[in-house]
């Protein structure tokens, strides 16, 4: 991780020196927070790499359930990106592409990882978030 | 499977915080190992407020937020919660909720409240602000819960925001909350 993104280094620049935020955060579909058996916890992984989360509804749920939590995420995601947070998608949801391209969004980087070791790598190798870029 | 924690959106996502107030980079360890080890499914809440006022939004307190519009979006987003509670317990899960014990807007058993304070942001460094009581989305989704007629969860604050935070002692209530 470059010394720029390192979580709260924009402190330097005016920013709550307590603040240890690493602007980086991964839209997680459900079967990588709540993996079956022997499937991949990505909140782990994401923990270690001091990446944030967002969770992506069951596709368990009826569309009844799904849908106000999903334009949630959405309102959020679009708050992230317009500020400059790396935002990347770990698996898929139904129905994300769209919600985000109607705010505006652009779809973010997609991993489909089998093991840690893939997603770390596809974390490690993030450019460094934009928000930790911008002048205040 | 032990049962469905629905936490608080910032334990996941330390980003959603307002600045200033991330205490970790993303995710909060100490309760997802807890729910790890105890096999609890987790489901993350919304941040009532990331949305609504925006990354750059002042630290506030709970007078500040408690306005009709602002209670109106949390009925908005207790709605789709409650819902999601309810398909868990019809399918017999165990439900609980975690959230922070100091956000003023989410708060459990603390929240922020000082009726002067609005305006001009400034105020003396240090002045004392955490009170007893909960917060608005918390109130608008045992509202939410109780006009379905769903039963409330237990719920459990996490104190990492408390100035007298103590990890060991947090992972301790964890175990007896999530163990239980």
């Amino acid at each position: 991780m470059s010394e720029s993104s390192e979580p709260g280094s924009r402190s330097s620049s005016g920013i709550d020196p307590g603040d240890k935020r690493s602007y980086r955060m991964a839209l997680v579909a459900d079967g990588y927070v709540n993996p079956p058996p022997g499937g991949l916890d990505a909140i782990a992984v994401l923990a270690g790499a001091g990446w944030g989360a967002v969770q992506l509804p069951d596709d368990a749920y009826s569309h009844q359930v799904a849908g106000p939590l999903l334009e949630q995420v959405t309102e959020q995601t679009e708050e992230f990106h317009r500020h400059g947070y790396d935002v990347v998608l770990i698996g898929s949801r139904t129905g994300l592409g769209d919600a985000l391209a109607a705010v505006g969004v652009p779809p973010p980087d997609r991993i489909d990882p089998v093991t840690a070791g893939e997603l770390q790598a596809f974390l490690r190798n993030r450019p460094p978030p934009r928000a930790n870029l911008l002048p205040d | 499977m032990s049962g469905v924690a629905f936490v608080g959106h910032c334990l996941l996502n330390q980003n959603a915080k307002v600045e200033g107030g991330a205490r970790c980079p993303g995710i909060y360890s100490p309760l997802v190992d807890v729910l790890r080890t105890h096999g609890w499914r987790i489901e993350q809440l919304p941040c009532p407020e990331l949305a609504f006022t925006g990354l750059n939004r002042f630290w506030a307190v709970r007078e500040q937020y408690d306005t009709a519009a602002y209670r109106r979006y949390c009925k908005r987003i207790a709605s789709a919660v409650a819902v999601a509670i309810d398909v868990h317990i019809r399918e017999g899960r165990h439900v609980v909720l975690v959230v922070s014990r100091s956000v003023p807007r989410w708060a459990y058993a603390f929240t922020s409240s000082d009726p002067h304070r609005g305006g001009r942001p400034q105020w003396p460094d240090g002045s004392g602000e955490l009170a007893p009581g909960e917060g608005i989305f918390i109130e608008e989704l045992r509202s939410e819960l109780a006009s379905r007629g769903i039963r409330e969860p237990r719920i459990m604050g996490i104190t990492h925001q408390l100035p007298d935070h103590d990890e060991r002692v947090e992972r301790t209530r964890l175990e007896v909350f999530f163990g239980n």
